[in-house]
Order: structure tokens, then C-alpha cells, then sequence
């Protein structure tokens, strides 16, 4: 009983204490966020990972991942049903979940929500995620380059069907097994009917359906504060009780504010990865993963025609010193992040550095005619440095002649959607939801989204149409390894290096750090 | 004086067009597509893209695009950047933020410069002149970044006198670090330059010629070395304000102070050419505006250069 009784009078003594530089109660933290501020908020319309982190405090997703073991939990959606081929989709909701504005979450909300984004004239950011929904090509028409884009007579998607108040379906055009983990995206999220009506009104003042809410006026420059709404039902509600997002186009400012005191939470930034450790030795932490980097070969570059010649690129390349090089980095050996279901430690068998054998294979392959040109992003500050570094190894062990281009990252990509870069160049990739799947489709199926290096293999297409047709997803993940395995053995791109994120907390609050989930402040536990 | 104005006035928009053509060609000119530097790495469906690109105009020929948006700051109808902001909230938001630095800064710019150049040109060779001639040349070696990082990390960081950032604790406070950093950044030019101007004044005829009759040090200082000494060092000045006026990129990056040098960074790097123009448009304006004083503070100091 006393002890009982001394924790509930520390608990008391903590609500007076002013905590940080957070405002509000006891429970109130402040994140601060490594980039410009907001300019609205708006889940449709937004794909930026500042402004998506804000919405998931203000809107709840359908469903979520679970932190502690990776599945999918339900969050505002009661149940979601493929049918036997998973190409129809039915999502029922929960009943008593309301907007902030007091409406009711209903079913039409997210069916008129989703045709008004997938509208193309409309312009949303969030567009391409009804790419795969029947129906989306005819309110997406091709227009002629420099063409005005007509609004389509057509203003709703033909595979979205209402089915009851709460309950609604999802044609897609093809088969999709991994359907169900996309509706986790915080970016699909519901608006209410006056808000739809005239968007633009309510750039500044969202209404949400999710834990929290603005605190007061949010005028341009100002911070966003976040209460706790006392109307959100749903579980999957973070501890805090006041929420605030600071913004820092320079991360080095959001560094030295964490080190005054002022913020809660910071993402370290890359000029500080060697001193974080020794800057706050108490409150540092470290993710398993924030996604997968590449050496991409350019397809249509007859040079690189020879799998041989990539294969033997990639056991030139000393990933383990690369990866010391870039700090906090892991080398890889596959394609997709380890923190995905179905990642496999062994999945490349070119991966390992193996000078003698690369030497043979590129003799195999008749050698390498001309110098290789290798392009790197100008405004980012390592782009040269590791540039030089897979250079290097490059040229001491095949005895490449290699030439190094400086360029910005929007030009390299432009050249490549044109077929006319003639180097090797760098990218990376980040899943949208929890699956090996968006790792694969949108990097190496013909026409995918990133399929960064151009390219295209029907035999992989046709195994990808298998595992997304595939509705246990044990099985589906299997036939998404064939897939994965295929692709090292073409290595249309190299396998480098999977980057931990690293992070700073004050005392009071422990984020939550999960394998499946990353590290979220916004799920922060307090102390 | 209304004549002069009017005249400087009319010569000045065919400047400003050129001015603000010529920046907008730059912007235009710079590679890379402004719409995908907006999407980052995820893709932009081609709907969204050719939506997009209708909105900004960014279909039609170079000068008619130059012409939208002389339009459309003409007409006050400044809409939104690429990114969605708004940008008449933008402005409201800068450039009080912009002024408020710029002024602080310049103020211990000058205070500085004036007092060190002063000083260093009346006792010129002495100990202290020496000193300040190394401190100038100390100063103008080290890089404004380091500055400002140090100075953040002693004053907000470490002793925790003044917000490391931010704009939260209002006008002084939240100003006073970045305007000192900007002040030092900022003396050595005008103190040099001063100095200089002193040194050459103090050894020309009409000096030898008032001290030949017999006039006092005192007298001979203000009312016949420094009037003429100043002539140059009011020029820098007004070079100074209305150059500040065009933001103070990096002070404004590093002490997170939404001015308009930050969104004019970030317009340039999105390629928004009509927000860019818009700023430089502003800049000119205040450029022509300062440039006027100037004129009419020279024409008070000499009467040699006094405009009918």
C-alpha cells in the first residue's frame, strides 16, 4: 500500500513539473521535424514524410501494423475481406467513430474521399494509390504534353462500391494479395463532407478523425499543436496529452535545440552521426532499418548488357567498408530492408567481396569498354564522397577507367526517364507499407513506379502477377522471394547498404522503437 | 527634390524589368524539372504532373510565363507556391521577420563599423587601430557559418541566455543572436572602409588649409573631415540595408527564422520563378527606395552633389 501510494504521489508531483520545453500537462511532448513547415494539412494531398507523420496524429488509418509482432491489426475498419482471388476487397468499419467536426465516420466518406484524390485534374498528391482500383484510367486520361487537363465527365472510381453505411468494396484491376497492408497509409485518410466541398477552406484547419486535434489557430510560421480529442474511440491512441511538431530546415538547428532543452525529440542529422553517441548518452537511439540503397546500371546502356559484367561490379565492391564509411549502415546482401517479413540474410550469392572472382567474371564478360561515368546528387554532402569511394574500389579492382558526374538529383533522373544517362548512379528506396512486395514491384517490374534502372524481365512480371494472386501470405511472400532471387540474378541494381536512423529523446519520454514499425515520437511512452 | 524623385522613379522601371527578366531567365534556365524536385523520390502519377504543370503555367514559352507573373504580382493576386503555400500568408509572415533582423543586424553593424573605423582613422597607426585592423581582418576570415554555429551553441545552447532559435520569444529577443552574428559578419567591411576614408580626408588640402587658419582639432574634425569622410562610407550603408533586404540566408537557416532570404532559398531550389521574381521585385523596390535616401542624405551632407 505505501508503495502504491508514493507512486500515485510521484505521478501527482510529475503533472506540476514543466517538463522539457514542452507546453501543457505532464504528458506533452515536442518533435521537432527536420524540414520546412507545413503549409496545410491534408492526408490526400500529401506524400511528404513531415507532413504524413503530422496526419497520423490527426487522422486514424484503417488498419495499422503491430508494433510487438508485424501483423496487421485493425484500427477504424472492424474487418478487411478479400475475396478468393484478393482482386475485390471489402472494408467494413467499426460503428460510433465521428469526425472532429461531431459527423459520423462513414463508408461514403471514404469512397467520396478517395474518388475526389483520385481524380487526376485534381492534382492531390496521394493520387497514385488508386492507380491499381478499376476505374482509375478514366479519371486519369493521358493528355497531350502541354495539353490543359479537362476534368473528366467521370467522377468516380468504378471499382469503389458503397455497400451499407459502414461498408464499402474495392475492385482492383488486377489481383493484389498485399491490398490489406496498404490501407495502413495515413495518406488514404477520410474527409469530412465540408471539407471535400471546398478544400482549400480547411488548408489551415483540419478536421481530423483521429487522437488529436489542433489546439488553437495555426497560422503560417507557427508551430502545430496537437491536443488529445476526447472524441477518438479508436484504440491505437498514443499516451501523450498534448502533441507539438516544431520545424527545422536545418537539422543541425533541431540538433543544437534538443541540446538546449527545448525539444523533446530529433532525428540526428548526417554531421552529427559521429557525435550523437557522446552528445546525449542517455537519450540516443538507433532504428533497425529506414530503408535499402542501390548502385543502379542503366538498361539501356549496351555496355551493361552482360549479367556477368554486373555480377562482377558487385562482388568488387566492399560493402563492409562502404558501409563503415557511411556510419550507421549495414551491409547488404539482398534487395529488400531487413525489417521486412520474408527478408532473408543469404539472398545474394554475388554479394560478397571476392576480388579474384570479380576479376574472372569481368573477363567472362569481355571486359568493360570506355570510362564509367558514375553521377552523384550535388546537393546532397556525401554524394561525391561515396561517389569517389565505389569509384575507387571500382577502378583498383577491375581496372576501370572511372569519370565521376556532379549533377542535381532532379537532372540524373531526368536523364534517366530519358534513356540518355550513360553511368551508374544512386538510389535508395523506402516501403510504403510493411512488405517485401514494395520493395520488388515498384523497383523491378516493368514500368513499376522506381524501377530506377529501366528494367524489365517478363518472366519476373509474370511471378510478381503470381504472388500478388496469391491470398496466403506465407505462400505469396515465397513466391515473392522467387521473385527477389530473380532479380539478384539479373542485378539490374546493386545491393549497398541498408542506413539505420538515429535519434535523440529527452528523459521524460521513450519513443517507441519497433522493428516493424520504426521509431515513432508520437508513440512515446513517458517516464 | 520631387523632380529628382520622379525622374530617379521613371528610370527605374526599365531597370526593374530587366532586373527581374533577367533573374527570371536565370531561374528558368536552371536544369532540372521544378515538379519532380518537389516530389522527392516517390513517384508523381502523370495526371497529378500534367495537372500540376497547368496550374504554374509551366507549359507555355518562357516570356509568357515571365508575364503571368508580372501579372500576378501586379494585380495582388500572388496564389500559391508549388508546395501549397500561400503566398500573400507568406509575405505577411516574412517580411516582418526580414525587417526586424535586418534592422537589429544592421544596427550593431553600424554601431560597430562606425565606431571602430572612427576611432582606428582619428588615431590611426596607434595600438588600438592596429588591433582593430587584425580583428577586421580576423573577422572577415572567418566563414558566417562557423559564427553562427558558435554563437548559437554558447548563447543558446550552453549558457542558455538567448532562444537558440525560432521566432517564439518575439522581437528583441529572439533577433539579438542572429543580428550580433550578423553585425560581426558585417563591421569589418564598413570600419575598413570608414577608417580609410578618414585617413584620406584628414591628409587633403582643405584640411592643411583650415588648420592654416588656425582652426581648433575639434572643429576641423566634424565639420571638415568627417562630412566629406562619410561620403563613401554612406553609400556602403545604404548598399548594406538594402542588400539585407534581399534575407539573410544563412542567418535565417541557422536560427530558423521564416524571413524572406529562407523562402527565397527555397524557391530557388524548387525553380518557382514567379516566386523568385516576386523577391527580387521586392528587393529592387527597396533597392530604388534606399538608394533615393541615400541620394538625398549625400545632397544634405555635400552640397557638391545636391540635385536641383
Amino acid at each position: 500500500v505505501t508503495l502504491g501510494l508514493a507512486l500515485v504521489l510521484s505521478a501527482c508531483g510529475g503533472n506540476s513539473g514543466n517538463g522539457g520545453g514542452a507546453s501543457g500537462g505532464a504528458k506533452s511532448e515536442v518533435i521537432a521535424i527536420s524540414a520546412d513547415p507545413l503549409d496545410y494539412i491534408n492526408p490526400l494531398n500529401d506524400n511528404s514524410s513531415p507532413g504524413i507523420q503530422v496526419a497520423q496524429a490527426m487522422f486514424a488509418p484503417l488498419v495499422t501494423t503491430d508494433p510487438n509482432t508485424g501483423k496487421t491489426v485493425n484500427v477504424l475498419a472492424e474487418s478487411v475481406t478479400p475475396d478468393k482471388t484478393s482482386q475485390t476487397w471489402t472494408i467494413k468499419l467499426k460503428p460510433g467513430n465521428t469526425f472532429q467536426n461531431g459527423q459520423p465516420l462513414t463508408a461514403k466518406d471514404y469512397v467520396d474521399s478517395w474518388n475526389l484524390t483520385a481524380e487526376g485534374s485534381n492534382a492531390w498528391k496521394n493520387n497514385g494509390f488508386f492507380s491499381k482500383v478499376e476505374g482509375y484510367d478514366a479519371l486519369n486520361p493521358q493528355t497531350p504534353d502541354g495539353a490543359t487537363p479537362k476534368p473528366t465527365a467521370v467522377k468516380t472510381l468504378s471499382g469503389l462500391k458503397l455497400i451499407d453505411d459502414l461498408t464499402f468494396s474495392v475492385k482492383l484491376k488486377v489481383p493484389f494479395s498485399q491490398f490489406g497492408l496498404t490501407l495502413q497509409y495515413t495518406g488514404i485518410a477520410p474527409l469530412p463532407e465540408e471539407v471535400r466541398k471546398n478544400p482549400d477552406a480547411y488548408k489551415r484547419k483540419p478536421i481530423g478523425n483521429g487522437p488529436y486535434k489542433l489546439a488553437g489557430d495555426w497560422k503560417a510560421g507557427d508551430d502545430i499543436k496537437l491536443v488529445k480529442w476526447d472524441g477518438y474511440k479508436g484504440p491505437n491512441a498514443p499516451e501523450a496529452d498534448a502533441v507539438t511538431f516544431r520545424f527545422f530546415p536545418n537539422g543541425d538547428t533541431a540538433y543544437n535545440e534538443f541540446l538546449a532543452g527545448t525539444v523533446d525529440f530529433v532525428s540526428v542529422p548526417s554531421t552529427k552521426k559521429k557525435s550523437f553517441k557522446t552528445d546525449a548518452p542517455d537519450g540516443w537511439m538507433t532504428s533497425t532499418s529506414s530503408g535499402a540503397n542501390y548502385f543502379v546500371f542503366p538498361s539501356w546502356d549496351p555496355r551493361f548488357k552482360s549479367t556477368k559484367l554486373r555480377h562482377a561490379f558487385s562482388e568488387a565492391i566492399d560493402r563492409t567498408a562502404f558501409a563503415n564509411l557511411v556510419g550507421l549502415a549495414t551491409p547488404s546482401n539482398g534487395l529488400v530492408s531487413p525489417d521486412m517479413d520474408g527478408y532473408r540474410a543469404d539472398a545474394c550469392k554475388y554479394c560478397t567481396f571476392d576480388v579474384a572472382k570479380a576479376k574472372q567474371l569481368l573477363q567472362e564478360a569481355g571486359g568493360f569498354s570506355g570510362p564509367l561515368n558514375i553521377y552523384y546528387n550535388t546537393s546532397s554532402a556525401t554524394g561525391q564522397i561515396y561517389a569517389e569511394a565505389l569509384g575507387n574500389m571500382l577502378r583498383q579492382n577491375l581496372g576501370l577507367d572511372v569519370k565521376y558526374v556532379g549533377k542535381q538529383s532532379s537532372e540524373i533522373s531526368a536523364l534517366a526517364d530519358s534513356r540518355k544517362l550513360d553511368g551508374m548512379r544512386f538510389s535508395g528506396w523506402g516501403h510504403d507499407y510493411p512488405s517485401i512486395e514494395d520493395y520488388l514491384t515498384p523497383m523491378f517490374k516493368s514500368n513499376g513506379d522506381a524501377n530506377f534502372a529501366g528494367y524489365s524481365n517478363p518472366a519476373l512480371d509474370k511471378l510478381l502477377a503470381e504472388g500478388d494472386a496469391q491470398p496466403d501470405q506465407e505462400q505469396a511472400i515465397k513466391i515473392y522471394q522467387q521473385v527477389e532471387d530473380l532479380a539478384l540474378e539479373d542485378m539490374p541494381l546493386i545491393p549497398l547498404y541498408s542506413a539505420q536512423g538515429a535519434y535523440l529523446h529527452s528523459a521524460k519520454i521513450a519513443p517507441r522503437n519497433s522493428k516493424f514499425t520504426g521509431v515513432q515520437p508520437l508513440y512515446s511512452t513517458f517516464k | 527634390v520631387t523632380r529628382f524623385v520622379l525622374r530617379r522613379i521613371l528610370a527605374a522601371i526599365p531597370i526593374g524589368l530587366i532586373v527581374t527578366l533577367g533573374v527570371f531567365a536565370l531561374v528558368f534556365a536552371m536544369p532540372g524539372d521544378p515538379l519532380r524536385e518537389l516530389a522527392g523520390d516517390k513517384p508523381i502519377p502523370p495526371s497529378v504532373l500534367a495537372a500540376k504543370r497547368d496550374q504554374f503555367h509551366l507549359n507555355a514559352p518562357f516570356l509568357i510565363q515571365y508575364l503571368l507573373s508580372m501579372k500576378d504580382i501586379f494585380t495582388g493576386h500572388f496564389g500559391t507556391t508549388f508546395s501549397g503555400a500561400d503566398i500573400a500568408d507568406q509575405l505577411r509572415l516574412r517580411i516582418p521577420v526580414t525587417l526586424k533582423l535586418a534592422t537589429t543586424g544592421l544596427f550593431f553593424q553600424w554601431i560597430a563599423g562606425l565606431l571602430f573605423g572612427l576611432y582606428a582613422g582619428f588615431r590611426r597607426n596607434g595600438i588600438i587601430d592596429r588591433m582593430l585592423l587584425l580583428a577586421t581582418l580576423v573577422v572577415l576570415a572567418i566563414p558566417g557559418l562557423v559564427l553562427y554555429f558558435a554563437g548559437q551553441y554558447v548563447f543558446g545552447v550552453d549558457l542558455k541566455w538567448l532562444p537558440v532559435s525560432g521566432i517564439a520569444d518575439g522581437w528583441p529577443m529572439s533577433y539579438l543572436l542572429p543580428a550580433v552574428c550578423i553585425g560581426i559578419t558585417g563591421f569589418a567591411g564598413l570600419a575598413r572602409l570608414t577608417r580609410t576614408s578618414i585617413v584620406d580626408a584628414a591628409g587633403a588640402d582643405f584640411v592643411k588649409t583650415a588648420r592654416a587658419k588656425g582652426l581648433g582639432e575639434q572643429r576641423i574634425l566634424w565639420r571638415h573631415v568627417l562630412p566629406n569622410a562619410l561620403l563613401p562610407v554612406v553609400t556602403l550603408m545604404g548598399i548594406d540595408f538594402a542588400g539585407i533586404f534581399g534575407g539573410a540566408v544563412l542567418a535565417e537557416s541557422i536560427f530558423n527564422l521564416p524571413g524572406l532570404g529562407q523562402f527565397m532559398f527555397q524557391a530557388i531550389k524548387l525553380k518557382e520563378g514567379g516566386v523568385v521574381v516576386l523577391l527580387s521585385t521586392l528587393a529592387f523596390l527597396m533597392f530604388i527606395l534606399i538608394n533615393l535616401v541615400v541620394d538625398i542624405i549625400y545632397g544634405a551632407i555635400d552640397p557638391r552633389v545636391r540635385n536641383g
